[in-house]
């Protein structure tokens, strides 16, 4: 009995350590990744990197977001900034809730074209349908689900049908979009085909941080109740053999 | 317990260190990888001019080999921060930019910022540099010739200009 309640104690501190690094270590990692990733530009003709700091509608955009992440449960703003938590925790969860914001505002500045009218109509369909979730019945699933066609909707826009409109040999779509388009430019786009993977990886991390990123922040005592499928197996290899050893003690008495 | 406090202040501390250093990417805008090593070292106080590449930039300045001796130093001080080497770029569109009836004021205007930013360069003590070759060793010195050239007076028109030298 010592051994399996040894065994447990091992798993649940392991558990603990990891939830809490990944909490206070691995998110602010994540999220910072995209907001330095999310501004990053690459110049077509000199192949010189360009930073792109968030321009005021992605802020707008990504306090739009948090609000909807927070009336979406998917962030339970309450439990991360309590009273109840350690001061140092607390800190490190509003660092992580920051870093958050700005990971959201450079994602949108990732899938959002630089310049013209594009931009603006794009910005303009972003504000209108978190605008709209605003009053929504929403889950955290269906919310990221949203958000996941949201983003991957804009980045098609700009690194796949906009790119395709500026290339040098932009052929049949750049001839159609000047006849859909007339007298209307699609917007200033002077960067290398790198700038789409580097975006393309933006949003992928951005998702992994919303995925790994847990509503509530699990306390380490409280995280107890679900064990490894390993660990379960081990488990019960020991109660069972305790059984056997005890029903052996019955019978021989 | 130990772990359960250390690991938030881990947290704290690489998030805070790590967003100083996206907000200093941001601010100094590097535009290759090799340009965030270099600014990297001017902020940590390790740069350090390539001393063989401004030897070459020297050589070509004395050969009169302007342009070329100048993509030199901009390889041995990409950063342009050192005032010796931001002196002999200003050096170079002087000597470059001077003409017996007419100075290129372009040239001038060039050497006139390069030799601001030595200047700018070294805020303790005047500049100086000791070389045999050069006819001007002050900083100061160089910055009133360049500006005297950039500059239309009446003397412009005086024809014994032609029997100036150049320095």
């Amino acid at each position: 009995m010592i051994a399996i309640v040894a065994l447990q104690r091992t798993m649940t501190n392991n558990r603990a350590r990891n939830r809490a690094l990944a909490r206070h270590v691995l998110l602010p990692t994540i999220f910072l990744t995209v907001a330095l990733l999310g501004g990053v530009r690459v110049a077509l003709e000199t192949g010189a990197l360009v930073f792109v700091p968030p321009p005021l509608v992605t802020l707008l955009l990504a306090v739009m977001l948090l609000a909807l992440f927070a009336r979406g449960r998917a962030v339970v703003v309450g439990a991360w900034l309590s009273a109840d938590n350690a001061p140092l925790a607390n800190v490190s969860h509003a660092l992580t809730l920051a870093a958050l914001f700005f990971a959201s505002a450079q994602s949108f500045n990732s899938v959002l074209p630089d310049a013209g009218l594009l931009r603006w109509m794009l910005s303009f369909f972003f504000l209108w349908t978190l605008w709209q979730n605003q009053f929504s019945a929403f889950d955290a699933r269906r919310l990221l689900r949203s958000l996941v066609a949201l983003f991957g909707t804009a980045f098609v826009v700009k690194h796949v049908l906009l790119a395709s409109l500026d290339s040098a040999a932009g052929g049949w779509l750049r001839r159609l979009a000047g006849l859909a388009l007339e007298g209307v430019a699609p917007g200033a786009q002077a960067f290398a085909p790198a700038t789409g993977y580097v975006s393309f990886f933006t949003l992928a991390l951005y998702v992994c941080g919303l995925l790994l990123l847990p509503p509530v922040p699990v306390e380490d005592a409280e995280s107890t109740k679900i064990e490894t499928p390993e660990a379960r197996a081990l488990l019960d290899e020991s109660r069972n053999r305790v059984e056997e050893v005890e029903s052996r003690a019955l019978i021989d008495d | 317990m130990r772990t359960a406090r250390l690991i938030p202040a881990l947290g704290i501390a690489w998030t805070l260190g790590y967003a100083a250093f996206v907000l200093w990417l941001y601010a100094t805008a590097p535009q290759s990888f090799k340009d965030v090593t270099t600014r990297a070292s001017v902020a940590a106080g390790t740069y350090e001019v390539d001393r063989a590449r401004f030897d070459a930039g020297h050589e070509l300045f004395l050969r009169e080999q302007y342009a070329a001796a100048r993509d030199e130093w901009s390889r041995a001080d990409p950063a342009k921060r050192d005032a010796r080497t931001q002196f002999y770029v200003a050096y170079s569109f002087y000597r470059e930019g001077w003409g017996r009836v007419y100075s290129d004021d372009a040239l001038f205007r060039q050497g006139l910022d390069a030799i601001n930013q030595a200047i700018a360069l070294s805020p303790d003590a005047p500049l100086e540099v000791d070389d045999p070759e050069l006819k001007i060793h002050s900083a100061a010195e160089l910055k009133a010739e360049l500006q005297k050239g950039t500059e239309r007076t009446v003397e412009d028109f005086n024809p014994l200009k032609v029997f100036r030298e150049r320095k």
